[in-house]
C-alpha cells in the first residue's frame, strides 16, 4: 500500500481548561522517520490519540495522503493504513500471542496465520505463539504489540515510547526493524524520551511544550535550540 | 481418536436425551425441559457477556419479550406454538437491535444498569397495555398438552445455542469479541469495528432467550409480568455461566446442569433455607474459582479454547 504522508493542520484538543494540544501543525513525508519529543504532559500522547481517532479533536484538520481523516472512527483510520503501539502496553492478555495477531485481519485464516507466524518469527517469538500474551515478559509483550501493529501492513506507523523498559539488545533489534520498515517506504513517527534513540534514528524531530510545537528540525540542530533546552531544564 | 471419542459420547448423550420422554416420568420430563431452558439462557448470556465482557443485567428481558410475543400471538391470533416460538425469537432479536444501538455505546457498569432498566421498563409496559397483555392479571393461553414436543423444541434450542457458541468461539469473530473484553481501545485501534461486533453478538445472544421464553409461555399456559421478567432469572443465568466458566463453550452447559440439580436437591431437602444455602454455594464458588470450573481446567491443563 503506497502512501503514508500525514499532514496535521492547526490541531486543538482541550480537556476542560488544559490545552493538551494547542494549534499544532506539521507534515510527514512518506518513507522517513520522525521523532516527537517534549517534557511530560506536553501533549505527545494526546496528539497520537487525535491522529488515530481515539480522542476527538476540538478543531483542526488531519490529512492522510491528502484525504481528511479527522472525525473518522479509530478502526476506520487503522484500516486506512495507520498502525500504532501504546505507551502502556495494550496486548490482549487472555489471548495467545498468535491470536493477538490473528484478530487483526480478516480474509482466509490460513493466509492470516502464515503472516502472523512470520511476524512472530521476525521478533523471535515463534516458540511462544501459543502462550497467553499476559504470561509473557514485558519486553516480549512489547514485541507482540509491535508485530500486531504490522499485521495490517500500515503505511504510517506511530510508536509511543518504543524504548521504554526494553533492554539494549532487544532495543537494537527493534530499532533495526524500524529502519527496515522505513526502507520499505513506511513513514514512522515515534514519541521517545530516550534522546540517544531519537538522535540515532530520526531524520526530523518535532518538539512539543505545553501543547505547542516549539521547534522542528534535524536532531543535531534541535539539541542546541534554546527554547528546547529551556523547556526541558527551565530558564 | 480423541475427537472421535468426544463425538461418540456426545452422540450417545443426544440419543439418550431424544429417547428420554418415552421412559421418563412427568417430573423427569419437566426437569429436563427446565435444564434445556437454562442451557439456552446461560449459553446465550455467555455470548454477549462472557465474550465481550459487556455484562447484561437484564437479559431476562429477551425471555419475557419472547414469552409475551408468543403468548399474545397464540391467545389472540391463534398462531401455532412452533410459529409463535419463531416469532418470539425474532421479537427478541429486533428488541436487541433497537436497544443495542444506544446501550452498547455505554461502558462497564453503565451498560449493566441500562439493561436492568430495560427489563423494568418492559415489565411496566406489559402491565400497562392491559388490553393486549392482560396487564397484572396475566395472560392465559388456550389449554394444550404439548410437554413432549416442547421438550424437543427446547432441547433443539439448547443445542442450537451451544453449537452457535462453539462456532463463534472457534472463529476469529469470537476472538475479536474477546478483544473487546480485553481492551476495547486497542481493538478499535487495530482496525476492529467493535460496535458492529458487539451488536451482532448482542443480537445472537437475544434470539435463544426469546425462543425459550416463547416455549415456556406455551408450556406453562399462563404468563404474568412478574413471572417472565424476574431479575432472579438473569442472576441465575449469570451464576450458571460463571460457575461453569465464562467464555467457554461447555461452561454454561455444565453450570446449568450442576446448579439446577443442586437447586432441586437443596430445595427438596431444606425448603425453608434453600435460598440461603444456594447463595452460600454461589459465594463459595465465585471466591474459590472466579474463572469457573472449565476456565480453571483450561488454564491448568492448557485445554483448547473451544471446550
Amino acid at each position: 500500500m503506497p502512501g503514508g504522508a500525514l499532514e496535521v493542520i492547526e490541531l486543538h484538543k482541550h480537556f476542560g481548561g488544559v490545552r493538551a494540544v494547542n494549534g499544532v501543525s506539521f507534515a510527514l513525508e512518506r518513507g522517513r522517520i520522525y521523532g516527537l519529543i517534549g517534557p511530560n504532559g506536553s501533549g505527545k500522547t494526546t496528539l497520537f490519540n487525535c491522529i488515530t481517532g481515539v480522542e476527538r479533536r476540538d478543531s483542526g484538520r488531519i490529512l492522510l495522503d491528502g484525504v481528511r481523516v479527522d472525525g473518522l472512527k479509530p478502526y476506520q483510520i487503522a484500516r486506512r493504513g495507520v498502525g500504532r503501539t501504546f505507551q502502556v502496553i495494550r496486548v490482549f492478555p487472555e489471548l495467545t500471542a498468535l491470536e493477538n495477531l490473528l484478530v487483526v485481519t480478516s480474509g482466509p485464516r490460513a493466509t492470516a496465520e502464515a503472516r502472523a507466524r512470520e511476524l512472530l518469527a521476525f521478533v523471535k517469538l515463534e516458540g511462544l505463539a501459543g502462550e497467553y500474551a499476559g504470561n509473557l515478559s514485558y519486553g516480549q509483550q512489547k514485541l507482540v504489540e509491535f508485530v500486531r501493529m504490522l499485521m495490517r501492513d500500515p503505511s504510517l506507523i506511530l510508536l509511543d515510547e518504543p524504548a521504554a523498559g526494553v533492554n539494549r539488545t532487544l532495543l537494537n533489534d527493534l530499532l533495526e526493524a524500524v529502519r527496515r520498515l522505513r526502507d520499505r517506504g513506511k513513514t514512522v513517527l515515534l514519541v521517545e524520551h530516550d534522546m540517544k534513540v531519537v538522535m540515532g534514528l530520526c531524520e526530523t524531530v518535532f518538539v512539543l511544550d505545553y501543547g505547542e510545537k516549539i521547534a522542528e528540525g534535524p536532531p543535531g540542530v534541535i539539541q542546541t535550540n534554546e527554547r528546547v533546552i529551556e523547556a526541558y531544564f527551565g530558564r | 481418536m480423541k475427537r472421535l471419542a468426544v463425538g461418540g459420547a456426545l452422540g450417545i448423550a443426544l440419543i439418550a436425551l431424544a429417547m428420554y420422554p418415552a421412559y421418563g416420568t412427568g417430573y423427569g420430563n419437566r426437569a429436563m425441559l427446565q435444564i434445556f431452558m437454562w442451557i439456552a439462557l446461560a449459553g446465550s448470556w455467555n455470548i454477549i457477556s462472557g465474550l465481550t465482557g459487556y455484562v447484561s443485567f437484564g437479559h431476562v428481558a429477551f425471555f419475557g419479550a419472547g414469552a409475551y410475543t408468543a403468548g399474545i400471538l397464540i391467545a389472540s391470533r391463534a398462531w401455532s406454538w412452533p410459529m409463535a416460538a419463531v416469532a418470539g425469537g425474532v421479537a427478541a432479536g429486533v428488541l436487541a437491535l433497537g436497544i443495542g444501538g444506544p446501550c452498547l455505546r455505554l461502558k462497564g457498569p453503565y451498560f449493566a444498569i441500562a439493561m436492568l432498566g430495560l427489563n423494568e421498563v418492559l415489565r411496566a409496559l406489559v402491565s400497562y397495555f392491559e388490553r393486549l397483555t392482560g396487564g397484572g392479571n396475566g395472560l392465559s393461553l388456550p389449554t394444550l398438552d404439548a410437554t413432549v414436543p416442547i421438550y424437543y423444541a427446547m432441547g433443539l434450542t439448547a443445542i442450537a445455542v451451544t453449537l452457535a457458541a462453539r462456532l463463534i468461539i472457534g472463529s476469529r469473530f469470537g476472538l475479536r469479541l474477546m478483544t473487546i473484553r480485553e481492551d476495547e481501545v486497542a481493538a478499535e485501534s487495530m482496525g476492529i469495528p467493535t460496535f458492529r461486533h458487539k451488536l451482532l453478538a448482542f443480537l445472537l445472544s437475544a434470539i435463544g432467550p426469546g425462543i425459550a421464553g416463547a416455549l415456556t409461555a406455551r408450556d406453562q399456559g399462563y404468563i404474568e409480568p412478574l413471572s417472565v421478567f424476574p431479575l432472579a432469572t438473569t442472576i441465575t443465568m449469570i451464576v450458571m455461566t460463571l460457575f461453569g466458566g465464562k467464555g467457554t463453550v461447555w461452561g454454561p452447559v455444565l453450570g446449568a446442569v450442576v446448579l439446577f440439580v443442586a437447586q432441586e436437591i437443596v430445595w427438596a431437602r431444606y425448603p425453608y433455607i434453600h435460598p440461603l444455602l444456594f447463595g452460600a454455594i454461589i459465594i463459595a464458588v465465585v471466591l474459590a474459582m472466579p474463572r469457573g470450573v472449565l476456565g480453571l481446567l483450561q488454564l491448568k491443563y492448557r485445554l483448547p479454547r473451544t471446550i
